[in-house]
């Protein structure tokens, strides 16, 4: 087994790689996407009432809809619907971040509405405005509590890049599966991008376990994961 | 432009005429679903009840089962046991063995889900207050008819939403068997978008089906979490 | 503390008046109508039995809570509302209610410290955000309050490392250092375990001989007696007792009061 592994993954080793980065770009923008987007979600739910219901609306739908299938509609539909993505890689990258700002909106949400009351009253009563509350005293504190929820998304946007090869993505399943195409011998390889995969996970996991941690005994927090 | 592209992509006309084919395609994720959620749940229920057991190397070894299944990207773990598996079983039992795609999905995303499912088991039983174990033992009952009459259905009960939820996650991930060529719903969309060149109504149609079931199934779980809550079980 | 007895006239103005209070949360009438008013530098305790809505009147006074009708003033200025020209009163703006409330401190039952700050920082948040005072100008004011509570070794503490008491004597130093024309006790050491709650009297009753005037809704009787120059007993949203500590605890005209008094343990 040995022997194969340095037939197949050893020379192999820099499309692997070129794949590799293409995974972590891809998770890396999807990500900070969906923090953003979902930021504006959450806060649109709950401060605007007027947009509620869109924006319910787009919570609910961007979480019930699987991801393959939210790649496949962004990628055949958006550019005649909206003319863009104008790649398949930007197709990728907005499906992922759509997927997954749902349930970061949801995480916020959760967070800012289970910060105990006294904290704002605290501020108001020292003569804050609901401006600077929100800013020095809500914020700072959501972040803090949800920081592994929100750590452990990212892991879940890096399990859900695994599928973007579907649309034609070079990431890193797809040149394994390329490979194991080409050789017939799939052992090898996919059991080390899997072990890859695995490991990242777990380190991630495992992040958001010690930061909540962390914090729990720093602050006091209930940060839970 | 837009409006025209915008009405087409809604004209889900081609949805309707192919709906048999589709209805087929749909009929193979409630398979997938009914049968990779019961090898799930049995797995957790078992996995669960040896991470709280008494003996340190069951503890260690479903501990890293846990561990491996929950950080799995669930595609990785059906294309390995797609591909691999059938080759590793051949030659360990030197005979030659393959798995069907419809199998491979069963056992892959059954595996992958029990690792969350015996989490949630575990944690609904050890939800169970130690006050009320501690009131059967100081009234003499054994530990068996704790565990069966007072630990199990409070535990049962304050892990159902939970465990409702994950399973309606396992359904969604029942789209991605279409890609080891199992004849799903969205495998059906695909060939008959081959046909048909028309994306638009057939993606859009396959998205607005999916988000139908789970928001239905979520809507109801959490319409029977509040009931139960209300009515003091979970 | 004692009343001085010779006040500029502009102090003769109450500090804080309220007229005909009322306040109710749906149904439930929980102030029905509460006059009073607090002369400059008198410690006021309010006592009663739960739900006589104690903690409804304190919170009525810096607006936390708005009355379904009726005014507070704080220092001849309407709390929360404004007068119109149709000579009745309106919700104030969100500017001018911040900016009252900055002349009013409270201390909470739960302390409230913000826990992702340290201690200092908490005395030192409003002194910037609200006064905008320099960051090393706040800091220094911000070591004075915290010695003031004999807390200057813990200001690099997040509020997670100390115990309950020292939380509540920051929360009154934060209180502090904004210089408020009055200060709001809300059942400050109910949450507190009973040996911490010492430290955090003392604190009280220092500010009280300084001259603080002081809103005091408490559970402490001995404290009430000592320490006030007035007290009043809530019952159902009404003042059924008002006078000095000797009168009220040692000779209460109300049955009620009487009752409530006996079956506290002092």
């Amino acid at each position: 087994m040995l022997d194969n592994f340095n037939r197949f993954v050893i020379p192999n080793i820099d499309l692997l790689a070129q794949g590799l980065w293409v995974t972590v770009r891809i998770c890396t923008i999807a990500f900070a996407m969906a923090v953003v987007i979902g930021a504006i979600a959450c806060l649109v739910r709950l401060y605007l009432p007027g947009l509620r219901i869109v924006a319910i609306a787009y919570i609910e739908i961007s979480r019930a809809t699987p991801i393959l299938v939210q790649l496949l509609w962004v990628n055949y539909v958006w550019p005649e619907l909206f003319g863009f993505p104008k790649t398949v890689e930007w197709a990728g990258i907005i499906a992922l971040a759509i997927q997954s700002s749902g349930y970061l909106a949801e995480t916020f949400r959760s967070g800012i509405e289970g910060l105990p009351r006294g904290q704002v009253e605290a501020s108001l009563a020292v003569g804050m405005s609901r401006l600077q509350t929100f800013r020095r005293i809500v914020v700072p504190q959501v972040l803090l509590v949800m920081s592994p929820s929100i750590i452990n998304q990212l892991a879940v946007v890096v399990k859900a890049s695994t599928l973007v090869s579907v649309i034609a993505i070079p990431d890193l399943m797809y040149d394994a599966l390329k490979i194991v195409n080409q050789w017939f011998e799939p052992i090898e390889v996919l059991t080390s991008v899997a072990a890859l995969y695995i490991l990242t996970i777990f380190l991630l996991s495992a992040i958001a376990k010690w930061v909540a941690d962390h914090f729990r005994e720093k602050y006091g927090l209930d940060a839970h994961v | 432009m837009m409006s025209e592209t915008l009405r087409q992509s809604l004209d889900l006309s081609i949805f309707w005429e192919y709906r048999a084919t589709l209805a087929v395609g749909l009929l193979q994720n409630l398979y997938i679903f009914l049968a990779s959620a019961s090898l799930a749940m049995a797995l957790a229920l078992v996995i669960s009840l040896s991470r709280l057991s008494g003996k340190m190397w069951l503890r260690a070894i479903s501990t890293c089962y846990v561990e491996l299944f929950r950080n799995t990207p669930e595609f990785v773990l059906l294309i390995w046991v797609y591909y691999v598996l059938p080759i590793l079983l051949s030659r360990l039992l030197s005979t030659q063995f393959s798995l069907t795609a419809f199998v491979a999905s069963v056992l892959g995303l059954g595996f992958a889900y029990s690792g969350f499912l015996s989490e949630t088991i575990r944690a609904g039983i050890q939800s169970v207050p130690r006050g009320h174990i501690e009131a059967g033992v100081s009234l003499g009952m054994r530990e068996r008819t704790i565990l069966r009459r007072i630990v199990l259905p409070q535990a049962l009960r304050r892990m159902l939403p939970e465990a409702l939820s994950q399973l309606v996650s396992l359904f969604k991930a029942t789209s991605i068997v279409s890609l080891v060529a199992v004849p799903d719903i969205m495998y059906q969309v695909s060939m008959v978008n081959v046909d048909q060149m028309q994306p638009l109504p057939l993606y859009t149609g396959a998205a607005l089906l999916f988000c139908l079931v789970i928001i239905t199934a979520t809507q109801m779980i959490q319409i029977l979490s509040d009931r139960w809550r209300r009515r003091g079980w979970a | 503390m004692k009343l001085s007895m010779d006040q500029p006239v502009s102090q003769s103005r109450p500090i804080v008046e309220c007229r005909n209070l009322r306040k109710a949360f749906g149904a439930n009438e929980v102030l029905r109508g509460i006059s009073f008013e607090i002369p400059s530098g008198v410690v006021l305790s309010v006592i009663g039995a739960s739900g006589s809505g104690k903690s409804t009147f304190l919170r009525c006074l810096n607006f936390l809570e708005q009355p379904t009708s009726g005014e507070v003033f704080l220092d001849g200025e309407p709390m929360g509302i404004r007068l119109g020209k149709d000579g009745r009163f309106t919700r104030d703006s969100p500017a001018n209610i911040a900016r009252m409330r900055a002349q009013i401190g409270m201390v909470f039952q739960q302390f409230n410290l913000w826990p992702h700050m340290t201690a200092l920082e908490n005395v030192t948040e409003a002194l910037r955000q609200v006064k905008g005072m320099k960051r090393a100008e706040a800091i220094e004011i911000g070591r004075q309050f915290l010695g003031k509570v004999n807390l200057s070794d813990k200001a690099d503490a997040y509020p997670a490392r100390l115990s309950g008491g020292q939380q509540q004597r920051v929360a009154i130093a934060r209180a502090l250092a904004m210089q408020p024309k009055v200060l709001l006790f809300d059942e400050a050491t109910s949450a507190l375990d009973p040996e911490l709650t010492g430290e955090v009297l003392d604190v009280m009753r220092a500010l009280a001989e300084e001259g603080m005037t002081m809103v005091v809704v408490t559970h402490e009787m001995r404290f009430a007696k000592d320490v006030s120059d007035r007290v009043i007993f809530l019952h159902e949203g009404l003042i059924e007792e008002d006078g000095v500590p000797a009168d009220v605890f040692g000779n209460p005209a109300s049955e009620r009061c009487r009752r409530f008094l006996s079956s506290v343990v002092h």
